[in-house]
């Protein structure tokens, strides 16, 4: 169904080629999952092969692919749809027309396809993805996984041969990624090919039954059974950054169970003077009570995560926290910065090093110089000080956007979803950052959706449902409470279920594994 | 020249920048209003010092895609979009109004054949497109026969210039260095005049 | 107040026409109002028009009129502006400023012009979709398959706009270490920031939007549609109605003696 040889793909304006010789064959019905780190160009594997690299985007493609018995590079990327579906990360980039039954009717018009058949075909599938209920709602006022879920149909609806699955649960919370993954696990039939690009790989319930691995180079590192890939290869891709499931982390660690660890205990994080009071907060939209009476204390050299699911009032907890909307209540305290969920909103200026100083020029700061260039140090961002911010990679825009608001030396950092979409290695990064910046002495609270980060950053978590407040406390009592996740509608990741088997704090446990993985990578493979 | 036909991610740019524009310019006349008021009989020429504003998608869209018609074509989206979809009090005059306008933006641009993408193309863009504005003021209120004619027309003039044909360079420039038009003509136009990959400060 | 081209959630007789008809003949209607600019041609206009299309699209009264304030401030400036530039017999002095009987004829024309045409343009877009427009403009207008995709995919951008400008304008303002909580700055420097981040955004989720498009199959050939748009003889009854009253009232101004054109006033 598929047939690459020799695929070699650089972009204009940079310095090495995003993929290498790469073959790849994929039988009829067989489902391939590609592992990679960030920038090791599987988003580009995934677009040659639906045809939009090179045709709408710039680049230079060599080799031969062939899919579904067309060649993929010069097929007009709309005439191979026919044979072909695409499933993206957002549905704000794929959903293009106002209401659901006629963006899952567009493909089969576009085929010319008999109006009377349209609409049981439409029909049928959005049930199979579960989605019937939405078929008369508008596009816009859908939440991400049912947008998921209507782009997955307008994919389907055609009944490609080819799937293409670029990271399609990324920016989901777990309830709604798993709801997503179960649809598309329906989605793949007998003969239909499925290529997908995935590192939530917790929330994918049962993995295809074969792993492609690409280096950073953009070569091929392997390919075959999943089992056998990723306990085998462990080592390697623990070293590229990508997320694995908890079996391959252990073994990248060297042992077979979470409780072989060997832990050490830390130091518990101190506990500084209060540097943010709020009470009662409640933030109403229309009718709707969007946050109701929430109170909370920040105290410097701690960490309080809030977690809920979409809609639990999160985002705008951080907001009124920062005096960004109008809210009831009270909040006191000491200065806020708050980095957003896309860094992109918040760029102001057209240089990292201009939007790193931007901050502390405008606070007429004295020590601007030494400050920003010990920013560019500690985020990783030297070498790219003259870079244009929106030409960054996602993880090097998110280090810009901490780096940019650690800077200006707030009392109190907020973050939301700080490692949204992030792949392991960028997601560690941003963790350390914000837990350094706590030990430092500012209070940090920080909202997602993870709770493994939960686990290794935070002191304190908020749990909110509704726009209440259903539980806070000490991060180990919370992660603990069974019935507490729940009704917070959060499922416990496997490494959290693991931890409870043990008798460790749960930081030093993720700690542990994480020291142990780092150890086990920085041996050449 | 360019004679492949139009691709649909450029008709999608050509959208946007009609659509973005027009909220923009819903957002300036939520000033203008302001303004307006604020001015009492003179009111009416405050629109004037906004009118660049208005037009400015016309080179904008000609710098990026340079290809011809394009800034027509995104002055009538613009205008389609106002009407349609922002609920313009104007109404279907709105595509005239487009129309007219982009035509003056873009006769610079076809005076120089969609070769040239230097400051004075942009500059005469934006003077053409503010000529092309009063002719059109001269129609449809009589301007010709009122006092303060000049004043009209000089505002006119510089506020295209000014916020429509420098302004539109100034935009393209800013978008280019941001990425998202590597996939467009100004984008690869760009890469060919610096062939090294480190983007100019 | 804004609807983004979403019709009132009702059905009326103005509802059930035709999007493009509708469009057409707006578009006639106003081509035609550049003619008089005398009072009194608008003004009778206006009054066969208010009724009609508050009956014809069961139109609040309230939600017009609501409607009609934002372009109010226009028409009056119209009115002040002419009233003292026009050449003609001075009638009266303000503020240094002479104010003519023509200027004032002339401004009255022009200020109900736009009451009118405002008045027109409310109705239409509260009783037309956007998007059916869009699919009728293709059917029935043969707007092409991809430029009228692109439009719709440029409405899906405008719907996010507002939610997005809101929240650059949040992200930004956090930004700055001495802004005052509770406000979003209004200077032009940050509106200008603010509104080219907008713009990168909606560009970026623009192409990408196009790609969808040509993932499904958009320009592989001749499309069929699944939910046209109806076009019958009742949409040429209604233009014929409507093209017929105007003028008729222009007609009737004319044989009494009260029209007046450019060239004639």
């Amino acid at each position: 169904m598929i047939e690459v040889r020799g695929l070699g793909v650089s972009f204009p304006g940079s310095s090495s080629p995003v993929l290498r010789d790469v073959d790849l064959d994929v039988a009829p019905g067989e489902q391939v999952l590609v592992l990679a780190g960030s920038g090791a160009g599987k988003s580009t594997l995934l677009r040659v092969l639906a045809g939009i690299v090179p045709q709408v985007v710039d680049a230079q493609v060599t080799g031969h692919v062939l899919v579904a018995g067309l060649d993929a590079t010069t097929t007009p990327t709309a005439d191979l749809a026919t044979k072909v579906g695409t499933l993206t990360q957002d549905p704000a980039d794929q959903l293009c027309l106002p209401t659901v039954l006629d963006e899952v009717a567009f493909a089969l018009e576009n085929r010319g396809v008999d109006p009377a058949l349209i609409g049981p075909a439409v029909e049928r599938t959005l049930a199979a993805v579960g989605a019937a209920h939405l078929a008369h709602r508008r596009t816009a006022e859908l939440s991400g996984g049912e947008g998921q879920r209507i782009a997955l149909a307008a994919a389907l609806v055609a009944d490609p041969r080819v799937l293409l699955l670029d990271e399609p649960t990324a920016l989901l919370d777990p309830a709604a990624a798993r709801a997503v993954a179960a649809a598309v696990r329906a989605a793949a039939g007998a003969d239909r090919s499925t290529v997908m690009v995935e590192h939530r790989l917790d929330e994918l319930g049962r993995l295809p039954a074969r792993v492609l691995v690409l280096g950073p180079d953009g070569r091929v590192r392997s390919d075959g059974a999943t089992q056998e890939v990723l306990h085998d290869d462990s080592r390697t891709l623990a070293q590229l950054g990508t997320w694995l499931p908890l079996s391959a982390e252990l073994s990248a660690a060297g042992v077979g169970a979470l409780g072989q660890l060997p832990v050490a205990p830390g130091s518990p994080s101190r506990s500084g003077p209060r540097v943010l009071r709020a009470r009662g907060l409640t933030v109403r939209r229309g009718s709707r009570t969007v946050l109701d009476g929430v109170d909370l204390d920040v105290h410097a050299g701690r960490v309080t995560a809030v977690v809920g699911l979409n809609g639990s009032g999160k985002s705008t907890l951080l907001l009124a926290l920062a005096g960004l909307l109008t809210a009831a209540g009270t909040v006191s305290g000491g200065s806020v910065g708050l980095v957003f969920q896309h860094p992109e909103h918040q760029f102001l200026a057209r240089t990292v090093r201009d939007e790193i100083t931007w901050g502390p020029r405008r606070a007429r700061a004295t020590d601007v110089d030494d400050r920003v260039a010990g920013a560019l140090d500690a985020y990783r961002l030297t070498g790219l000080e003259d870079r244009d911010p929106f030409r960054l990679s996602g993880g090097q825009q998110r280090r810009l956007s901490l780096a940019a608001m650690a800077v200006c030396g707030h009392d109190v950092l907020l973050a939301d979803e700080p490692t949204f979409g992030q792949d392991r290695r960028t997601s560690a990064a941003s963790a350390d950052s914000l837990r350094r910046l706590a030990d430092e002495g500012r209070g940090v609270v920080l909202v997602t959706h993870d709770l493994r980060l939960v686990g290794e950053v935070a002191d304190d978590v908020l749990v909110l449902r509704g726009g209440q407040v259903l539980a806070h406390g000490p991060v180990d009592a919370v992660l603990a409470d069974d019935g507490l996740l729940a009704r917070a509608g959060l499922p416990l990741p496997p490494v959290l279920a693991a931890w409870r088997t043990t008798d460790h704090r749960l930081r030093d446990v993720l700690r542990a594994l994480h020291a142990a993985a780092d150890r086990a990578t920085s041996v050449p493979a | 020249m360019n004679r492949r036909r139009i691709s649909l991610s450029e008709l999608v740019l050509l959208a946007v920048l009609a659509v973005v524009s027009g909220f923009v310019y819903w957002a300036l006349v939520q000033a203008w209003i302001a303004l307006q008021i604020a001015m009492g009989p003179f009111g009416d020429l405050a629109q004037h010092v906004l009118i660049g504003g208005w037009m400015v998608a016309a080179p904008l869209a000609l710098y990026i895609v340079r290809r011809p018609g394009v800034g027509i074509v995104v002055e009538l989206a613009a205008a389609l979009v106002e009407v349609v979809f922002l609920a313009s009090p104007v109404g279907p005059m709105l595509l005239v109004v487009g129309l007219v306008q982009g035509a003056g933006a873009e006769l610079a641009f076809t005076l120089t054949r969609y070769r040239r993408y230097d400051w004075g193309v942009f500059v005469a863009s934006g003077a053409l497109a503010g000529l092309a504005s009063t002719a059109l003021g001269i129609v449809r209120f009589g301007w010709l026969t009122q006092d303060w004619f000049v004043w009209r027309l000089g505002l006119q003039v510089a506020s295209g210039i000014l916020l429509c044909g420098v302004a539109a360079k100034l935009i393209g420039d800013a978008l280019a260095r941001t990425g998202v038009l590597d996939n467009t003509p100004l984008g690869r136009a760009r890469r060919q005049a610096t062939p090294n990959p480190v983007p100019v400060a | 107040m804004n609807r983004l081209g979403r019709a009132l959630p009702h059905d009326s007789l103005l509802h059930r026409r035709n999007p493009t008809v509708k469009l057409a003949v707006f578009f006639v209607v106003s081509v035609l109002l550049l003619v008089p600019v005398d009072p009194w041609t608008p003004l009778a206009l206006l009054v066969v028009a208010v009724p009609a299309v508050l009956a014809a699209g069961r139109i609040p009264w309230q939600t017009l009129g609501a409607a009609a304030l934002l372009f109010g401030p226009f028409a009056c400036s119209l009115l002040a502006v002419n009233a003292v530039t026009r050449d003609g017999p001075v009638v009266a002095e303000v503020l240094g400023l002479e104010v003519t009987g023509t200027g004032v004829a002339i401004g009255a024309a022009l200020a109900l012009r736009t009451v009118l045409v405002g008045i027109l343009a409310v109705a239409f877009s509260l009783t037309t979709d956007g998007a059916r427009l869009m699919t009728s403009l293709h059917q029935h207008a043969r707007l092409g398959a991809r430029p009228t995709f692109a439009v719709l995919a440029g409405y899906r951008v405008l719907e996010d706009l507002p939610e997005r400008w809101m929240t650059i304008r949040q992200a930004q303002s956090v930004r700055d270490p001495r802004r005052r909580a509770g406000t979003l700055p209004r200077d032009p420097g940050s509106l200008t920031r603010a509104a080219f981040t907008l713009l990168v955004v909606a560009l970026r989720q623009g192409e990408r939007m196009a790609i969808a498009m040509e993932t499904r199959g958009l320009g592989s050939g001749p499309r069929t549609v699944h939910r046209p748009v109806a076009l019958d003889r009742r949409d040429a009854v209604f233009a014929a109605v409507v093209l017929g009253v105007c003028a008729l009232v222009v007609l009737a101004s004319w044989h009494v003696g009260v029209l007046r054109t450019w060239d004639t006033v």
